[in-house]
């Protein structure tokens, strides 16, 4: 037990054999956790590539009521957000803790641009009576499984929210921290983890995008 | 491999990936309003999110300098994803024609 007479960094508990061991468990298990998210929004892609198949003609018909700029703006929306949150990664590694503070409450800033142009489109749909489910009452839509599109339309996006709502919650919390100088150059491990889901909850908007908003 | 988990993404790296995603945004628009003809569409709309998704991971997420067993896990829930998607479509697409789907 001789080699473990060394100083300890205060941040590695006592089950790890060292700060490079116990950051690469952390990273390990976020990925497993966001295999579990894949899986989790995988089967609300299935349910679309099932339905898809079954009815191609109408989901031709219903994408002419989402509006591909609004769409478009919001995946360069969370694009840019991905780079900040990247960046504020990079900052923290080099102990720039003002900067990396200004990146993640930019990141939060762009998140909330997102659901605000995502609450825009929401109203727009629920005004014209475009509502999940049994509450669908638009008529303009010449199908008789009209609203199925729009029901995996509201969960998969819906799903999505939840997801940057909750995204947002983290990185503030991140950014408090950062602030009250528990993270550094030395042990970063939340920032970074934090960022990995963040970029997730991007990557299954740039599958949406074109899935729901660019159908011609 | 601890050596390489610490690793910085070199700051023009993170920039050209912004960029790159950006670009392929404006392209993916651009083909859709090109209105191509019906199955080259939907490829050339997901092969275009599945190269902006290899960018976000590969450098974003810090897989390209990551130790690989991460870049394992991304792909075992991508298999997982396609063998659902296939056994589910072994059922659907092969059902009596006078059975009601929704």
């Amino acid at each position: 037990m001789a080699e473990h007479a060394q100083v300890r960094a205060p941040h590695v508990q006592h089950h790890f054999a060292s700060s490079d061991q116990q950051f690469d468990s952390a990273k390990m298990g976020m990925w497993v956790f966001l295999l579990t998210e894949i899986a989790f929004f995988g089967g609300l892609f299935v349910a679309y590539i099932i339905y898809r198949a079954w009815h191609p003609d109408l989901f031709t018909l219903a994408a002419t009521q989402l509006s591909t700029p609004l769409g478009a703006t919001n995946t360069l929306v969370l694009i840019a957000s991905s780079l900040t949150v990247a960046m504020a990664i990079r900052a923290i590694q080099t102990d720039k803790k003002r900067q990396s503070i200004i990146l993640l409450l930019s990141t939060v800033g762009l998140a909330m641009v997102f659901m605000i142009i995502k609450a825009f489109e929401y109203a727009d749909k629920f005004a014209k009576g475009i509502a999940p489910g049994a509450y669908y009452t638009y008529e303009g839509i010449a199908h008789e499984s009209a609203s199925v599109f729009f029901s995996i339309y509201y969960m998969m996006t819906g799903l999505h929210a939840l997801h940057v709502v909750i995204g947002i919650g983290i990185l503030l919390w991140i950014a408090w921290k950062v602030h009250r100088n528990h993270f550094s150059s030395e042990y970063y491990t939340p920032v970074e983890i934090s960022g990995l889901y963040w970029h997730l909850v991007d990557i299954i908007w740039i599958f949406l995008f074109p899935l729901l908003y660019l159908i011609e | 491999m601890s050596s390489h988990s610490h690793h910085i993404i070199p700051f023009p790296a993170l920039v050209a990936t912004g960029l790159a995603l950006t670009v392929l945004t404006i392209l993916t628009v651009a083909v859709y309003y090109i209105q191509l003809p019906d199955p080259i569409n939907i490829i050339v709309a997901l092969s275009i999110a599945i190269v902006k998704a290899t960018l976000v991971g590969a450098i974003f997420m810090g897989l390209y300098w990551d130790n690989k067993f991460n870049t394992l896990i991304l792909l075992m829930a991508f298999l997982f994803f396609f063998v659902f998607v296939g056994i589910t479509m072994l059922d659907t697409m092969f059902r009596d024609p006078s059975m009601i789907i929704y």
